[in-house]
């Protein structure tokens, strides 16, 4: 397990690079110079020779990459070129609010889409297996950006049952940042009125975010239970007297849990890329956010960070999955 | 006897959440949120900061020697001097000397000559994006501000410069006087103070800058050194992107005011008791450039001419703006001294055939156009604004192909002058027609003359001529020639002079927006 694992994290690093690799230069094939950006368009030549040569943007591109490759083993990122800050610390200043809003989707995503798959299989071919199937082809099927407006003009406008867009009621004063999740924040200050209102903040973008994932973990569910429910030692169990409840929960579910695993995993990649559209509309402060602001302002070094820690999250759970697979299944080992 | 207990402990808690709803219910009155799009934020730092959020935040929170009376731009007032007096140097150049009034900044410390020279310079030393306002437009240098003693300080202007230009250029945020004081005390190495200036203020005005959570607001609380104790206390910028974000939460009361409503959404807030809606002023003006250097579309001005004849304005301003925008069609718009308002060009398509034709045209012609992504002034969406403009333009025989780019990537074309068609958009740097006047008219501002290739000599004749006049009258006359000469021979087709539209809750009383962007917080209160 120790050799698999240093193994994979050695893999690690070629996949980060590659993907670093990859982001600088699509970046800089693109044909728009961030000083135009940075400057605005009343910029006159002059500021814009100065503003390119502070940041070496006057470089060739391959310069300007060794540049970067060596300040990047310092663990140096850069500085943003629109927000002038280190990008380490904006990076640490967006990611939480990104990771409590995937957190939180991915919650709701089992919540609703684990009993949802057993309640389909369970009753295969009857009403209530076509309701959810109906539920998760729709769930799949619509643009996240259409649902997130819908669901705001619905749940916020219309009904009121849901605090409108950002991670708080302006009207109260944040909690001190320890973690950046401003849910885990408020609660660790004790601060329940804040802490009840950040929580009602994130259930709509969650959801909207989550919905994606709840029809698929569904269908996932569904047709795993499908397939173990047919199997001779759940027939043998029940044949055993054993009580439905738990054929379905001891013996099904744990062994349909498996390829649901692997969908969870690269679920949750695709949340983190999800997050970029969710986050703008309902004014999100996370990395999607930024990634929008920061692409819009061409604003290189930027959108590299957050490339590269979009790839090594999203390799690292990839890991993580390959790891939980021994866990939940004796059967496979690494070597 | 328990009964009894339970029944005070249930009075009691219930007079106590009474309380906090009280305070909980004036903390709101004193809170005034607003909603925008404020991604455009890169520091509050006044000697750096040259965004359209950063200005109107700034000016709360720094106070210039000298600001407008208002929202009425044409009028410079007192600001931290009380007055000041223009003389002329032996060389030809002039000195402003301004005497300063009592103020404190908000760390306590007195204001005084000493940090108006240490700002000034700062700029001049950081070199930022908008220190050539002072380099360059005012021609200063470090010593050019000089401190005569603790409440007077000396402006000296080299020759041609209009003393009048820069009195108008100093109520920008550059001007803004800060603490030199506290901020040499958190100088970073060579940064000046700028880091610490990003989570901290240093100013004498109004606010100052509580905290900024980047991407998420940036909340103003009142500076308690400040004389007059505005009625609000606390002023939230909520970062919100989507029009309709912004809808949905000012319907619900989360936001007090918002800025970026589409012309469609703002009718409809016009209909609804509980909102208010305000066209606000705005120097913006919406144009197509023509690239009219040698051998190139619009090199004919005839061509030009057509075009600005074959252009439906009040179309695009009935229908497309919703009535969100003015029709102008000279550089110099409403609310700047020397404002044309003059409508050289009537909606006529038989003329502009004609002039087609005249120049050998009457075959047609293809040309690329260039659009930005996103939204153009007045919130219509620059793609709808396009198609508009191309099929006005097809009734004269012009094909424009639409190539539709960030706005970034528009403005790398554009100013390399390889655009031939532009839809873009322009504000001046500075309250003054020569902002917009040097740009547009004078090919060697290497500005928009110079990016639509437009080299004419009576344009950066006139243009100079107007800058460096120091006759209000004179100057006038000379705008009012540069600005006809312009709309009928310039390389531009100006579309419409945007309003921008705000919508405040109907509780939110004395907001005022003027062109320039500026919001004085302190002016607004909230009713209960």
């Amino acid at each position: 397990m120790l050799s698999f694992l240093l193994r994979r994290l050695g893999y690690l690093i070629f996949v980060v690079w590659g993907v670093g690799f990859a982001a600088f230069f699509i970046s800089h094939i693109v044909p728009a110079d961030p000083a135009a950006a940075a400057l605005g368009s009343n910029a006159r030549p002059a500021q814009i020779e100065a503003y390119r040569h502070k940041y070496g943007l006057d470089l060739p591109a391959y310069q300007q990459y060794l540049r970067y490759m060596v300040d990047l083993f310092r663990g140096d990122l850069g500085n943003s070129l629109r927000t002038q800050r280190p990008i380490l610390s904006d990076l640490k200043d967006f990611f939480p609010a990104t990771f409590e809003l995937t957190l939180g989707a991915m919650v709701f995503a089992v919540l609703f889409g684990l009993p949802f798959g057993v309640i389909a299989a369970l009753y295969q071919d009857r009403p209530l297996d076509l309701i959810v199937r109906t539920l998760a082809l729709v769930g799949g099927a619509t643009p996240v950006y259409w649902l997130a407006i819908l669901a705001l003009e619905l749940f916020h406008s219309r009904l009121g049952w849901l605090p409108g867009p950002g991670e708080l009621n302006p009207y109260l004063i944040e909690p001190h940042r320890i973690t950046g999740m401003m849910v885990v924040d408020a609660a660790l200050a004790g601060e329940w009125q804040v802490f009840w209102s950040a929580l009602r903040h994130l259930i709509m973008p969650a959801a909207v975010l989550g919905a994606f994932s709840t029809a698929l973990l569904a269908r996932m569910v569904r047709s795993a239970m499908l397939e173990v429910l047919s199997q001779d030692y759940v027939r043998t169990a029940r044949a055993k007297g054993l009580a439905g409840r738990v054929v379905t929960f001891k013996h099904a579910l744990r062994n349909a849990a498996l390829p649901v695993l692997t969908v969870m995993g690269s679920l949750l990649g695709s949340l983190l890329t999800g997050a970029v559209l969710t986050e703008t509309i309902f004014s999100w402060p996370g990395i999607g956010s930024y990634a929008t602001s920061s692409a819009i302002g061409l604003d290189f070094p930027a959108v590299m960070g957050v490339t590269l820690v979009a790839g090594l999250a999203y390799s690292l759970i990839n890991l993580l999955v390959d790891v939980l697979y021994a866990v939940f299944d004796p059967r496979i080992t690494y070597a | 006897m328990a009964r009894f207990r339970i029944a005070w402990v249930v009075l009691v808690s219930l007079a106590a959440g009474l309380l906090t709803f009280g305070s909980a219910q004036s903390a709101q009155q004193q809170t005034l949120v607003i909603g925008g799009d404020w991604t455009d934020l890169i520091t509050l730092d006044p000697g750096v900061a040259y965004e359209f959020s950063s200005t109107p935040i700034d000016d709360n929170i720094y106070q210039r020697l000298v600001q407008f009376d208002g929202t009425d731009l044409s009028k410079v007032v007192p600001g931290l001097a009380s007055s000041w007096d223009i003389a002329s140097t032996a060389d030809g150049g002039t000195t402003i000397t301004f005497h300063l009034k009592d103020a404190k900044f908000s760390t306590g410390r007195p204001v005084t000559a000493q940090d108006v020279v240490w700002s000034f310079d700062r700029v001049i030393q950081i070199n930022g994006p908008s220190a050539f306002l002072f380099t360059d437009v005012a021609g200063m240098k470090v010593g050019s501000t000089k401190a005569l003693d603790d409440k007077t300080v000396q402006l000296t202007l080299p020759k041609g410069v209009n003393p009048q230009i820069i009195l108008n250029m100093l109520t920008f945020n550059i001007g803004g006087v800060m603490d030199a004081t506290e901020v040499q005390k958190h100088i970073d190495g060579n940064d000046y103070g700028q880091k610490w200036l990003n989570d901290h203020s240093a100013g004498s005005g109004p606010y100052m800058l509580d905290r900024w959570d980047r991407g998420s607001q940036v909340v103003l609380t009142a500076n308690p050194e400040y004389p007059n104790p505005p009625s609000i206390k606390r002023v939230i910028l909520r970062y919100m992107q989507e029009s309709n974000a912004q809808r949905a939460a000012i319907t619900s009361g989360e936001i007090d005011v918002a800025y970026n409503f589409t012309p469609d959404a703002f009718n409809q807030a016009a209909t609804d008791p509980n909102l208010k809606t305000i066209k606000t002023d705005s120097f913006r003006m919406q144009y197509l450039g023509m690239n009219s250097g040698p051998g190139a579309p619009f090199a004919d001005n005839r061509v030009r001419d057509a075009v600005r004849y074959a252009i439906d304005q009040q179309g695009i301003i009935n229908d497309l703006l919703g009535g969100l925008g003015r029709p102008m069609q000279t550089i110099i718009p409403y609310g700047l001294m020397g404002a044309d308002t003059t409508q050289y060009y009537t909606y006529d398509l038989e003329k502009a055939k004609q002039l087609m034709a005249e120049a050998g045209k009457s075959g047609g012609m293809t040309v690329e156009f260039l659009v930005a992504t996103g939204a153009c002034g007045g919130g219509v969406p620059c793609a709808d604004l396009a198609a508009k403009i191309q099929s006005d333009l097809a009734k004269i025989g012009i094909t424009t192909n639409i190539k539709q780019t960030t706005s970034a990537q528009l403005y790398t074309i554009y100013r390399q002058q390889a655009a031939q068609l532009v839809l873009a958009e322009w504000s001046p740097d500075y309250p003054d027609p020569n902002g917009n006047a040097s740009p547009l008219a004078d090919y060697n501002a290497k500005s928009l003359a110079w990016r639509n290739v437009w080299n004419d000599a009576e344009g950066t004749k006139l243009a100079t001529e107007a800058a460096t006049s120091t006759d209000p009258a004179q100057r006038k006359a000379l705008y009012a020639q540069l600005t006809k000469y312009v709309a009928q021979n310039g390389p531009y087709a100006i579309l419409y002079q945007p309003y921008v539209p705000i919508v405040t809750t109907a509780k939110v009383q004395g907001f005022a927006r003027s062109a320039q962007g500026d919001v004085d917080y302190a002016a607004i209160s909230k009713l209960p």
